[in-house]
């Protein structure tokens, strides 16, 4: 458990010591390896469908609270889609429809019809590939989220600003500029900029789909410490194509192939052992 | 033949090597010019006739437009040489006078309701109405005497003048014997405007038994039976003060007056960019001026505009974010089928039908509390606004239903993954956003409502007169005349290359660059607020 990839000893000092806090009993913790956390999303033998096309099938996973949990697979195999079921946002496409099985966050079915969508994705944040601020201010999108709940107590807001961005590494980049466009920042401050809006309304997970994949190095790499610290107080759930970044930031991994899960575990097990043999194909850049 | 196609099919295409094939050229040439040339040409040379013709049509509405000014001038020399303006500085006080006995009988059309249609009562009040309109007799008298000297002296003038334009085309044409045949009359102006000089002399004691007169009037006017009715009398009171100072003053007017004074450019001009009459084909004196074209124009556009605007971005709101497929393919096909009714048929629906609704509405009694119901014209501002509207949004509809569908999908994504509601993310992110597409839809519906002739030539009512204000909104219901309503209506039966032909020419010079002006902010709107900053 103590031990993931490229990560400094004290980093993982901190986490463990963490996880070791969360625990009722720490005579348990020799018995971590086996015993989990309750998931704070369980997926249970989904079918997702596109019009008749199905794109998902019977997939079944658990997803642990303040871990990282990390998308993995080819292209067009159903790593998008399954993320934008967690938060209902395939709601939008006319033809998606889940055909069986259930999502549930907390135990609760989140496409039961008493589930109101809205406070869903109050609770469930979301981060896209293309970093896309709204054409306002910094301040203005931050407090998007809040605005619209309510919330117009300046002090507040400001608050919130501060604290977000602070959170998401960029409030010494853009505290003199927060009344200028959110358009003018460059690519990764756009993102992360995306990542603090998501952060200011505080919810409970977070879901990223491919949030590097337009960012240079150094962008990617402030990106990933940033979910680093975030993991301390959110779920996050990762779709990404760089294997190495799925190593270096995540917990769990899951593997996807042509709408099926193939395989989930501790990251650092499917990087070193898979399972299956797909699994390893894909990680070591064999899949054909 | 039919042998030999098949072994040539099958045969293997043989490659030229590459250094050979780059240096053949072996397109077909005609005449030199190969088909891509010749399609480069033929289109060039359609952008180039169209961009001359444009030009040229441009060339020739300034070049019939502008000699307006010039006859102008000459208009409104004629008008001050011949005296016309000399008696309608007495006029002006006389017509004054007259609004004022409106006024009087404004209150007694009330008054007269009050005492339940008893003429009795009002004996009194009618007959200090009476003499009040006797009031003003001398200077009536006055001017009666004086038009028929002006215009005499006009004529005389004019036939000078329209022989001396005969002399010229004579001389043009190189028949100089008819031309010096033609004797010009001169009109020695110093001694036939000695009839207005000599004639000052009357207004000491017009002027005397006028003030006299009505002030006796004003202080013996007997109070209102109705006591609500007094504070309008005393509004009439006031209003009269003002008109006795003015009436004061018109000696020292008419004293101001010179036949000599020449009319300048900017006086023919100021005259038509700001005259609020035009009056062609009168006895007395031609006047165009635009202004009241132009408000007719102005009101019946903006109001048409008002009430387009809320169910076109409503519908393009509603098409694009909110309904399902199989309503936006009954809805928008629907609302662009309404651009395809020739306009002619609108005019005909609104004289048929919306006028006429309009005025029975007017009538019924639930609305009888508002002041200027019943509406006493079937066509005016709002029956030809409405039609407008309805022709207006189509363009609307369309124009912000792109704006709408060109904001990026990904607002209105992350705007909903933060958990805003479809309305808030309307409202908020969306409308914002699609702004500036929207402001210049609403510009370019402006556009062509300004430009729109028909409906306006059979709804608007064709009044040339600017709407009266001081009833508020009730200048809505009155009939008035457009820009392009006159130009239809009158360009055919005008002489061409007369004053009245040049000055429908300006008009339609004016809406030309009203035109011009509406599609730059259009683009302006688009280009500046491309990306709105809330
Ligand atoms: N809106 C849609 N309508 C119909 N089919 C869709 C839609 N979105 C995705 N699909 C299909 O569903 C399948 C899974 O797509 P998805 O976007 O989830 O893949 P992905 O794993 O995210 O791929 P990538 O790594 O390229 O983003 C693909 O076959 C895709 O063609
Ligand atoms: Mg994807």
């Amino acid at each position: 458990m103590s031990i993931t990839l490229e990560k400094s000893a004290n980093q993982t000092k901190k986490e463990a010591a963490m996880s070791t806090s969360s625990l009722i009993n720490p005579s348990m913790e020799s018995m971590m390896s086996e015993t989990k956390p309750k998931p704070i999303i369980e997926i249970d033998n989904v079918d997702f469908y596109y019009g008749a096309s199905k794109a998902l099938h019977g997939i079944s996973l658990n997803i642990e609270p303040k871990k990282v949990t990390a998308f993995i697979g080819p292209s067009g195999c159903g790593k998008s889609t399954l993320l934008r079921c967690i938060n209902r946002m395939n709601d939008l496409v006319d033809v998606a429809r889940v055909g069986a099985g259930q999502f549930r966050i907390s135990g609760v079915d989140i496409y039961h019809p008493s589930v109101d969508v809205i406070e869903l994705r109050k609770r469930v944040g979301m981060v896209f590939q293309k970093s896309n601020p709204f054409p306002k201010s910094i301040y203005e999108n931050i407090v998007y989220g809040l605005r619209i709940q309510g919330v117009s107590d300046k002090k507040v807001l400001d608050e919130v600003v501060e604290k977000s961005l602070r959170g998401a590494a960029l409030w010494e980049e853009v505290k003199d500029r927060l009344h200028d466009s959110a358009l003018g920042l460059s690519g990764g401050q756009m993102q992360r900029i995306c990542i603090a809006r998501a952060i200011a309304v505080e919810p409970e997970i977070i879901l990223m789909d491919e949030p590097c994949s337009a960012l240079d190095p150094i962008a990617t790499a402030k990106v990933e410490e940033l979910i680093h610290e975030l993991k301390n107080k959110f779920t996050i759930v990762i779709v990404t194509h760089n294997m190495q970044q799925a190593g270096r930031c995540s917990d769990q991994t899951a593997f996807f192939y042509l709408g099926k899960l193939i395989e989930m575990d501790n990251t650092e097990k499917i990087f070193t052992n898979p399972k299956q043999q797909q699994t390893e194909d894909y990680i070591t850049g064999r899949f054909g | 033949m039919s042998i030999e196609e098949p072994i040539s099919k099958n045969a293997p295409r043989v490659k030229m090597p590459i250094a050979d094939a780059l240096r053949s050229i072996q397109r077909p040439k005609f005449m030199g010019i190969t088909f891509d040339d010749a399609m480069h040409y033929f289109f060039r040379g359609n952008a180039t006739v169209s961009i001359l013709v444009l030009f040229l049509i441009i060339l020739f509405l300034f070049k019939e437009g502008g000699e307006f000014f010039g006859q102008n001038t000459q208009n409104l020399e004629i008008y001050r040489k011949a005296g016309l303006e000399y008696v309608d500085i007495v006029r002006s006080r006389v017509d004054d006078h007259r609004s004022l006995e409106r006024f009087l009988g404004d209150i007694r059309i009330q008054e007269f309701k009050n005492q339940n249609e008893n003429a009795e009562a009002l004996a009194a009040f009618d007959a200090s109405v009476e003499r009040f309109s006797a009031a003003i007799d001398g200077y009536q008298g006055f001017v009666s005497e004086y038009a028929d000297i002006a215009k005499e002296l006009k004529e005389k003038y004019k036939v000078g003048l329209d022989l001396e334009v005969a002399k010229k085309n004579f001389q043009k044409e190189g028949k100089f014997e008819e031309s010096s045949k033609i004797e010009i009359p001169v009109v020695d102006f110093e001694a036939e405007t000695k009839v207005y000089r000599d004639s000052l002399t009357q207004f000491k004691a017009l002027n005397e038994t006028y003030q006299a007169e009505v002030q006796s009037i004003v202080d013996s006017f007997p109070p209102m039976p109705t006591a609500e009715l007094q504070p309008r009398l005393d509004k009439f009171r006031d209003l009269v003060k003002i008109q006795r100072d003015n009436v004061a003053k018109l000696e020292g007017d008419l004293l101001l007056w010179d036949w000599k004074k020449p009319v300048g450019w900017s006086e023919s001009f100021t005259s038509f960019v700001f005259g609020r009459n035009w009056l062609t084909a009168s006895f007395w004196q031609d006047w165009y001026g635009i202004v009241p074209l132009f408000v007719g124009s102005l009101m019946i556009a903006v109001t048409a505009i008002l009430i387009a605007v809320p169910f076109a971005i409503g519908a393009a709101i509603y098409v694009n974010q909110v309904a399902s497929a199989r309503e936006q393919n009954i809805i928008k096909p629907y609302i662009e089928f309404v651009s395809a009714v020739p306009s002619v048929v609108w005019g005909f629906f609104g004289i048929a039908v919306v006028g006429q609704l309009i005025r029975t509405f007017s009538e019924q009694g639930v609305v009888s509390w508002v002041p200027f119901f019943p509406i006493s014209e079937r066509l005016n501002i709002a029956t030809a606004s409405c039609l407008l509207a309805i022709m207006a949004i189509p363009t609307i509809f369309s124009l912000a239903e792109d704006a709408i569908q060109n904001v990026p999908k990904a607002y209105t994504e992350s705007s909903l993954a933060l958990g805003a509601t479809k309305f808030q993310t309307i409202w908020i992110i969306m409308i914002p956003s699609a702004l500036s597409g929207i402001v210049s839809a609403i510009i370019l519906g402006l556009g062509r409502v300004i430009g729109e002739t028909m409906v306006v030539l059979l709804c608007s009512g064709g009044r040339i007169k600017i709407p009266d204000f001081s009833s508020g909104l009730g200048a809505l219901f009155q009939p008035v005349h457009t820009m392009t309503g006159i130009i239809a209506q009158e360009m055919g039966e005008v002489v061409n290359g007369s004053i009245h032909y040049r000055a429908l020419f300006m008009v339609g010079i004016v809406l030309f660059f009203i035109s011009l002006a509406l599609n730059y902010a259009a683009q302006q709107v688009v280009k500046r607020y491309k990306i709105s900053i809330g």
